[in-house]
């Protein structure tokens, strides 16, 4: 796979060299080409020739591994600038359809937020994948929950512990703001298409990882969501859910539903002077050699995935 | 430099500078009014959300395409009036105290101390409301306030905030009241708390009802700190004060990192947006119209 990326990278850097000897060429000095073209089978430092500077902006909740990604790969090609920022996956998606960045981040597919004509020349990059899990209070005497009890749960039929086999206690369910990427995912693949009654109110809708884990450290009998890079922290235990633990090897099985891809839009039309950073950064973030960081910041990479999910949330052997 | 200059000329640069400072400042607010109203009222003229549903509508859920924004209106409302209500009379207490008791221990010790309070970042107010407020809230209310976060919470966080504000203008208000006053209520035999009560604040009247709205203003239009302890609840309406709850400027900021420019929500949070510009216009005119006519009592 790398491979064939190398390749393909150095056509672009063998199409960007053979463009500069045609201006070269038009100003009558064509002797040049041999001394050109040996940097085309040079292996690995073809990426030196990259120039440009791009940007990206969307999802926060990957942004730290992307700006681990970027600091590799400027290191690996000084020329090249890539800036980033914040913003949500929507701004990431509607910055990247008006082409105001060359790449967009998202927790969701595009299809989830944008409109029809705005998808039009979008690809979607899925650079990794962010397992999910429920969480509770280290309080809480339960381990397990099923996937419909949890689903009876986050949509106000199951309220007191004692009817899941914990004491008998409240159940405080903290959820994330609307329109979260991380409550997307959960919903879809607990919730089923079904939605919670509105009389149903959850105790807090807080709008970051890090105040669901404090939140639900803090509050007896909560329960809430986050991603697996959160759950290794006090106060608060991550649940099996079918009895399935929430693990790297277990959503790479497809034994464990709850995950998402993390993408990257990047589009068709893009500026010439451009595209090729964007494409190289792309495949770097999903080279063999970022892998292990990818992993280490709590993610999954591509590579193992056994199974895929579509946009509309169909999961099929890969 | 100046005699060097044709006076006329003078003028004519200081008239320019002045009248272009003025320019730029009109121009900022119209083009600020006219972007949040076009976004704004795409909502109901484009996107055709009928705006009784938008006001009036108790739900705000944005993935089942509801948006109701009455929960958050009322939110805000009970936050501002309920932390008026508690900074209020510490307000005007502290101040009678510093202007009538103690002059000179209010301006060399009370009034640096107490503008300090304007100076904290609100995130420090939120910061400490999360874990003090709502700490103590749930400690007090039990099960009735399991995360402790809720209108109540909030209001506290925002009493505490807004009262630099009101504190500072009321103690200016009861300064401006003519000493003749307080030495003709003296004059007529009236104690101390009967002059502070009759004389003082009744004259000082409308500039307090200022302090307050400035306050009410300020309050209304606070987002962080309330954010960090109301809760974020936008999907139905609080039924108390222990409630969690969400505000205009909550949901606001919550909802803009998620929309996608150009979608019905996206136009909604504007429509928010809109609502708060309006009600500041509305606190504002107030502030006029009780200038007038204080100005019109006082003759």
């Amino acid at each position: 796979m790398s491979k064939f990326d190398l390749s393909r990278r150095q056509f672009i850097g063998a199409l960007g060299a053979t463009a500069a000897i045609a201006g070269l060429a038009a100003c009558g000095n064509t002797g040049n080409t041999g001394t050109d073209t040996p940097s085309d089978s040079t292996e690995g430092t073809d990426t030196a020739a990259l120039v440009g500077s791009i940007s990206c902006s969307g999802a926060t909740s990957f942004q730290p591994l992307v700006e681990k990604a970027r600091d590799a790969f400027q290191d690996a090609n000084p020329d090249v600038s890539v800036a980033i920022s914040g913003g949500g996956s929507g701004q990431g998606l509607s910055q990247v359809a008006e082409g105001s960045v060359q790449i967009g981040r998202s927790d969701v597919f595009a299809e989830e937020k944008l409109e029809a004509d705005q998808l039009e020349g979008l690809v979607d990059n899925q650079v990794c994948i962010v397992g999910m899990g429920p969480i509770v209070n280290a309080g809480v005497d339960v381990t397990d929950l099923t996937t419909d009890q949890l689903k009876g749960i986050f949509l106000g039929q199951i309220t007191d512990w004692s009817e899941v086999g914990g004491t008998a206690g409240a159940i405080q369910v903290i959820q994330r703001e609307a329109g979260s990427g991380t409550r997307a995912t959960f919903e879809a693949a607990v919730l089923g298409g079904e939605v919670a009654p509105d009389s149903f109110r959850p105790v807090a809708e807080v709008d970051s990882s890090g105040t669901v884990v404090e939140q639900v450290a803090a509050t007896a009998g909560s329960i809430s969501y986050v991603a697996f890079n959160y759950m290794e922290n006090d106060g608060i235990k991550a649940l099996t859910v079918d009895g399935v633990e929430p693990t790297q090897e277990n959503v790479e099985s497809g034994d464990f539903m709850i995950w998402a891809y993390e993408h990257m839009y990047t589009r068709e039309d893009e500026d010439e002077s451009t595209a090729a950073v964007t494409k190289a950064f792309i495949e770097f973030m999903l080279s063999d050699d970022f892998a292990a960081t990818v992993v280490e910041e709590g993610f999954i990479p591509m590579a193992d995935m056994q199974v895929k999910k579509d946009a509309d949330g169909n999961i099929t052997a890969a | 430099m100046a005699n060097l200059m044709p006076k006329r000329r003078l003028e004519n640069i200081g008239l320019g500078i002045t009248g272009f400072c003025v320019a730029l400042v009109a121009l900022v607010v119209i083009t600020l009014i006219f972007m949040v109203a076009q976004q704004g009222l795409t909502t109901f003229f484009v996107d055709g959300l009928n705006p009784i549903d938008f006001f009036f509508g108790q739900n705000w859920i944005p993935e089942q395409e509801r948006y109701g924004a009455l929960p958050m209106i009322v939110g805000s409302f009970a936050v501002t009036l309920l932390s008026t209500l508690f900074a209020l009379p510490i307000a005007i207490g502290s101040a009678i105290f510093v202007v009538e008791v103690a002059p000179s221990f209010g301006r060399r010790v009370f009034q640096p101390f107490i503008e300090l309070l304007v100076g904290i970042p609100s995130v420090v107010y939120g910061v400490l409301g999360l874990y003090v407020v709502n700490t103590f809230v749930k400690a007090i209310f039990g099960d009735a306030a399991p995360t402790g976060a809720g209108i109540l919470s909030g209001s506290i966080v925002l009493a505490i905030m807004i009262l630099p504000t009101i504190t500072t203008l009321s103690m200016d208000a009861l300064r401006a009241v003519p000493n003749q006053y307080r030495e003709g209520s003296y004059a007529l035999g009236c104690t101390r708390w009967q002059t502070v009560w009759h004389v003082v604040l009744k004259s000082a009247l409308p500039s307090l009802m200022t302090a307050v709205i400035l306050g009410m203003t300020r309050a209304f239009g606070e987002t962080l700190a309330v954010q960090m302890v109301i809760g974020g609840v936008e999907r139905s309406m609080p039924m108390g004060l222990l409630d969690p709850a969400s505000t205009l400027t909550a949901a606001l900021t919550a909802g803009l990192s998620n929309a996608v420019s150009g979608s019905v929500y996206y136009h909604a949070l504007w429509s928010l947006g809109l609502i708060l510009l309006v009600m500041s216009l509305v606190f504002i005119m107030i502030i006029h119209l009780i200038g007038r006519k204080g100005a019109k009592a006082n003759g």
